[in-house]
Parts: C-alpha cells; sequence; structure tokens
C-alpha cells in the first residue's frame, strides 16, 4: 500500500468505522436475525427460511407488502410531477438573482418537525378540518369529504408534501446545469418550444428526475409515522407491521425478515430505475 | 465581389433593438447577397452577436423589419425560418451520438430512416467525420464538435448559415485550418454564411463582405481589399490591421492636390482621393500602414521621403519582424514591418534607423 492509498484510508476511517459500527453490524445483525425464529421467550438459533417462508406466504404481510409498494410509488410519483413544475419555474423563469431565495423559501417547511407537519395534515383533512369546513362553508360539498383521512390516501398527500423539497432540489440542479443554447439549437433545427422541452430538457433532467425518485421512493417504504398518524386501518404500511413484531408481538426474527423482504424490494426497484436512465442517457451513466 | 447585384436573400430594414434603455442595434439596413460569405466584425458588446440572434429569430427586433429571401419575418419563431445558427459553444447534444445529433433537425423532414441514415452519413462526410456516427458526442474535441454543428446545420440546407464566432474557442493552427476549411465548404454548398467574429484577420481572410460595427453602428460594410485599403475614419482604420496616427497639418492645393505637413515625416503632396472623409485644410491626423515603410539598409542612398529615427523596440515573428521606431525631432512612434530576407539584418532597439515611406499610402482623416 503507498503512501496516498494509506492517508485516504486514514481520513475516510471515522466515518468508515462509523458506517460499519451503525449501519453494516446492525443490517448484519437484522439479517442473521431473519434466518432464527422465535421460540415463546428464547430464540431458536438453529437457522431457517421459516420466517420467509411466513412473509411471503401469509395474506396480511402480503398485502402489507404490496400496499407499501403502491403507496410509495404513488408518492413518488406524485412528488416528482409536482416537483418538475417548480423546479422548472425556479430554473427558467426566476431571474438569476432571485434563484436563491427561492429555494431557501422551497426549504422552508423543514423549519417546523416532521411530526408537526404530519399533525398539520390531520388538522387539514380531518373530519372537521380546514378543508371540509372551507368547502363545506364555500357550498362545494354538502357532506365532509371522508376519502382524504384515515386511509392511503391521507397518507399519499402528507408524504408527498413532506418529501417535495427533497425531489425540486435535484431536479433544479439538473435544470440549472443544461446550457441554454442546447435549447436554442433545439428550436433553430425547427423543434417548437414544446417539443424541444421533450427532445432536449427532460432528457437532460433525468439524471435529476432519477435522482427524485430514488430519494423520495426509499425512505417513503420504510416510513410508518405518517401511516400510524394518518393512515388509519387501511393506511398501514409494511413497516408499522415490522415495528409490531418487534416490539409488541415480540418476534424479531420474523420482524427481521420482513425488513429484508421491504429492503430487497426497495433494492430492486432502485435498480431498475438507475438500469434504466443509463439506458436513456447512451450508456455513460450520468 | 461588392456586389448589392446578387438576389438580396436578407435585408435588414432600420433594426433597432433596445434593452431597458440599452440601444443594442441602432438603425441597421443592409442587404446581403445569396451565396454570400458575409461578416460581421466589430468588438465585443458592438452589437453583431445580437444582429446575429435577431436574424435567427432568438431576439425580436424593436423596430424595423429583418426579411429573409423576401419574407417578413415579424414574430416568425427560430424553429419557422429558413436559417440555421452554429453556435459559440456548439451546442452538441450532449445525449445524443454524433448521428443522432446531425439528424436531430430531420424529424420533421417527411424522411424515411434510412434515407436520414444516408443524409446524415453524407452530412458527416461533408465536413471530414465519415464513421463517426456512432460515438458519443462528449468524446469530440472542440474541432469535432464544430464540425458536427456545421454537419447538423447545413444537412437542413438552409438559405442562411449563421456563424457565432465558431472559431474563437479553438486553438490557433485549428482555427486557420477551419478558417480555410470553412470558406471551402461554403462555395461548395452555395448557401449564404453570416459569420460573428472580433478577430478582423479572420473576417479579412474569409469573407467576400464585411460590415464593421461600432456600439449598435453598422461604421463600414466593404469588401476586405476595401476596408483595409480605404477605411472610412479613423476608428475603422484603428480596428482594422495595424495603423500608425501621426498629427499632420493640411494645406488645400490646386485641383485635387492636398499638401500634408506631417509630423516626424516632413510634407508630401498627396491626393484628395486619399481623404475618406470630408476634407478640411487645418488639423488633421494621416494614417499609414506598417507593411507600407521600410527600414533603409545603412550606406543606401536615400530616394524620396525619408525619416530619421532610432529603433525602440522590436519583436522577431520569425518571417517578419516588427519594429517600433522613435522619429527624430518629434515624441512619435511609428511601426512597421520588414520581410526578413536573406542578408538583411534584424535591427536592435537603440539603433539608428532611416525610415523610407511613400506618400501614396497615406490616408488623411480630419479631425
Amino acid at each position: 500500500m503507498d503512501r496516498d492509498a494509506r492517508r485516504g484510508l486514514l481520513l475516510i476511517s471515522p466515518t468508515a468505522l462509523y458506517a460499519i459500527a451503525l449501519l453494516a453490524a446492525p443490517l448484519a445483525a437484522i439479517l442473521l436475525f431473519s434466518f432464527w425464529s422465535q421460540d415463546f421467550l428464547e430464540i431458536d438459533r438453529t437457522l431457517t427460511l421459516k420466517n420467509y417462508r411466513e412473509a411471503l406466504t401469509e395474506p396480511l404481510y402480503r398485502l402489507l407488502l404490496w400496499r407499501s409498494l403502491l403507496i410509495s410509488l404513488a408518492v413518488t410519483v406524485v412528488t416528482v410531477l409536482l416537483a418538475f413544475p417548480i423546479a422548472y419555474f425556479v430554473s427558467f423563469h426566476v431571474r438569476p438573482g432571485r434563484k436563491a431565495l427561492w429555494i431557501f423559501l422551497i426549504t422552508i417547511p423543514f423549519w417546523t418537525s416532521y411530526l408537526v407537519r404530519v399533525f398539520l395534515w390531520k388538522v387539514i383533512l380531518g373530519f372537521n378540518g380546514v378543508l371540509n369546513t372551507s368547502l363545506i362553508g364555500i357550498g362545494v360539498i354538502d357532506e365532509p369529504l371522508t376519502f382524504i383521512l384515515y386511509n392511503a390516501n391521507a397518507v399519499v398527500i402528507t408524504l408527498a408534501h413532506a418529501f417535495a423539497p427533497f425531489a425540486i432540489l435535484p431536479i433544479f440542479v439538473a435544470l440549472e446545469k443544461i446550457d441554454r443554447s442546447l435549447l436554442e439549437a433545439s428550436r433553430d433545427l425547427g423543434e417548437s418550444a414544446m417539443s424541444t422541452f421533450f427532445r432536449v430538457t427532460l432528457p437532460l433532467a433525468m439524471p435529476g428526475v432519477v435522482a427524485a425518485v430514488l430519494i423520495v421512493f426509499i425512505p417513503t417504504i420504510g416510513d410508518y409515522v405518517t401511516p400510524r398518524l394518518v393512515g388509519g386501518p387501511d393506511g398501514l404500511m409494511i413497516a408499522n407491521m415490522i415495528q409490531t413484531q418487534f416490539l409488541r408481538l415480540n418476534n424479531a426474527p420474523l420482524g427481521a425478515a420482513l425488513a429484508v423482504v421491504a429492503m430487497v424490494m426497495v433494492s430492486v426497484v432502485a435498480l431498475a430505475f438507475i438500469w434504466l436512465n443509463r439506458r436513456w442517457l447512451g450508456g455513460d451513466g450520468r | 465581389m461588392t456586389d448589392g447585384a446578387r438576389h438580396p436573400i436578407v435585408s435588414l430594414r432600420d433594426v433597432e433593438k433596445f434593452y431597458g434603455s440599452y440601444h443594442a442595434l441602432r438603425g441597421i439596413s443592409m442587404d446581403i447577397g445569396e451565396g454570400e460569405f458575409f461578416s460581421l466584425l466589430g468588438p465585443s458588446g458592438c452589437g453583431k452577436t445580437t444582429l446575429l440572434r435577431t436574424i435567427a429569430g432568438f431576439e425580436e427586433v424593436s423596430s424595423g423589419h429583418v426579411l429573409l429571401d423576401g419574407q417578413n419575418m415579424d414574430g416568425v419563431a427560430p424553429n419557422r425560418r429558413p436559417t440555421n445558427m452554429v453556435f459559440q459553444s456548439y451546442a452538441i447534444f450532449p445525449h445524443l451520438s454524433v448521428a443522432e445529433n446531425v439528424g436531430f433537425g430531420l424529424r420533421r423532414s417527411g424522411l424515411a430512416g434510412d434515407e436520414k441514415a444516408r443524409a446524415v452519413d453524407e452530412a458527416l462526410a461533408m465536413v471530414g467525420l465519415a464513421g463517426y456516427g456512432a460515438r458519443s458526442a462528449q468524446a469530440l474535441s472542440g474541432g469535432q464538435r464544430q464540425r458536427v454543428a456545421l454537419a447538423r446545420a447545413l444537412i437542413l440546407k438552409p438559405r442562411v448559415l449563421l456563424l457565432d464566432e465558431p472559431l474563437s474557442a479553438l486553438d490557433k493552427k485549428m482555427r486557420e485550418q477551419m478558417q480555410s476549411e470553412l470558406r471551402r465548404l461554403q462555395r461548395h454548398v452555395g448557401i449564404t454564411f453570416i459569420l460573428v467574429t472580433h478577430d478582423q484577420e479572420e473576417a479579412l481572410i474569409m469573407s467576400d463582405r464585411i460590415a464593421v460595427m461600432f456600439e449598435g453602428e453598422i461604421a463600414q460594410l466593404a469588401t476586405p481589399q476595401e476596408l483595409y485599403r480605404r477605411p472610412v475614419s479613423r476608428e475603422v482604420a484603428d480596428f482594422i490591421g495595424v495603423m500608425n496616427f501621426l498629427p499632420a497639418e493640411i494645406r488645400m492645393g490646386s485641383g485635387t492636390a492636398v499638401e500634408a505637413d506631417i509630423a516626424g515625416l516632413g510634407p508630401a503632396a498627396i491626393d484628395s482621393a486619399q481623404c475618406p472623409g470630408a476634407l478640411r485644410p487645418g488639423r488633421a491626423e494621416v494614417g499609414l500602414r506598417p507593411e507600407t515603410m521600410t527600414i533603409l539598409p545603412e550606406g543606401a542612398p536615400g530616394e524620396g521621403h525619408v525619416a530619421q529615427g532610432v529603433v525602440a523596440e522590436q519583436s522577431y515573428y520569425g518571417d517578419m519582424t516588427y519594429y517600433v521606431v522613435r522619429l527624430d525631432g518629434v515624441d512619435q512612434t511609428v511601426t512597421l514591418s520588414m520581410k526578413n530576407r536573406i542578408g538583411r539584418a534584424v535591427l536592435e532597439p537603440g539603433m539608428p534607423a532611416r525610415v523610407s515611406w511613400d506618400p501614396r499610402a497615406l490616408l488623411v482623416f480630419s479631425g
């Protein structure tokens, strides 16, 4: 090992140790647990696939895994679709001196706690909430809407709002990096403003969109605070079940197996996205 | 080729452009002929790029009209104009291959897939990039990107090709090579080229006609030779090539003859045709190109007009040597260039020099 390599290792070692102690080790422990089994109060340490069989065949777990995947995908799609126009507006229509201010304003929701924001959505979406009373007040509806709280819709609305800034920022950065003369070149070569967007702007913004998708999708599939607070029984997700297995039912091995299954699902979807992105960009993987 | 007689493909009629209170283009009117290699030359900020972008449709005129092939282009978007542009940054699409870049504009052409592929191959061959189609656009050198940008614009067979300082990012050798290639290409395709450049040498080498622009106005529109030999103003003379300016006193003679008493050089009789502006007696400036003067070898007989001086600076260019000579008796220097012939010694600073000059080469600019 030469001097540079040694110095490099020395430089990253605090971070590496931290990552090993707090990420790799717990992951390994979860993985190991998932192959053990719970025998009343004891843990049976013979290796078995029993938990995985249960996780993949028990209808309730399958439902929760499937629902988590669907809700996360819905949140991702909604968030990215809402984030793109905002990022586009700030990048293309705000004058350069004002962009930093706009980005700053977009991050303002982060000044309050995540929990507070979720509770506020309860206030907004509730049976006698802000939305329902206002809509009744102006005569749009006669009865309070009930499909907006304590179900999957509420989870999607709340999570989409919570993750919007995370999606706006990478898309904004990708749009900022686009050389504006490329758009003029496209116009010059005969394309309208609309087709220029689809042939030049969007493909070049894809790295930002993919980053946004991953940043939103990966954490939402494991979220358990929002489904617990606004999801009701129909909005519960797999993370709620993992929590229940670990803390209420005292079945850590099954909880671990469910966690591993969820992790594999996330990895598969994330890898698919990265692969698609590379295909789009002609294999150079930027 | 000084023809306004050619069919005008681009006509500008009193074009004005304001950015807020900034007056970027001031009453530009001119015709650019079909098949002409035309240059817009000027220092940065003179409005030449704005004028080019106005022709392309990226900038709206504040007043006046741009006509392309007789059609008024008011409110016509860039994608509906018979012009294509080579951008200063080349604007090569980084997410597309070389062939996809070149074929970008063919989507609406109505050509079938294999016809498009053939057109792309032809365009690439035309700019000397045959066989590069499958490469990633990002793997290209500066010169190659430039060629891709050219092929991409020319494949659409525009009536006018607009080039925005296309050579400024290339190194000297590459630039010289591209200058002659562009010229050859233009003759080959016969399309009108409008080149924006701040490099007067480049404009002189390449153009049929040149419009020199200062502060949003056309200062002179002429062929390269006219521009170099007969600049209409001191400003233009100063911008094109190197010009020595010396103060002079003008006395009107009989007929077309004029007497000039030039500081450091002495008296000379010149023709009024050598005065591009209005000729007035009194104080004026005369202009002299470096190559119209020579330093006489020591001991050579001095015939005609000879001035005495001392070499102040010397720059050796290999084929040429440029001297700055301080003229005796006045606080004036002149720059002159000498070919480095066999047997001709290169003078060093401090050595005396006898400068021979020719009154026929003088230009007089009345103050």
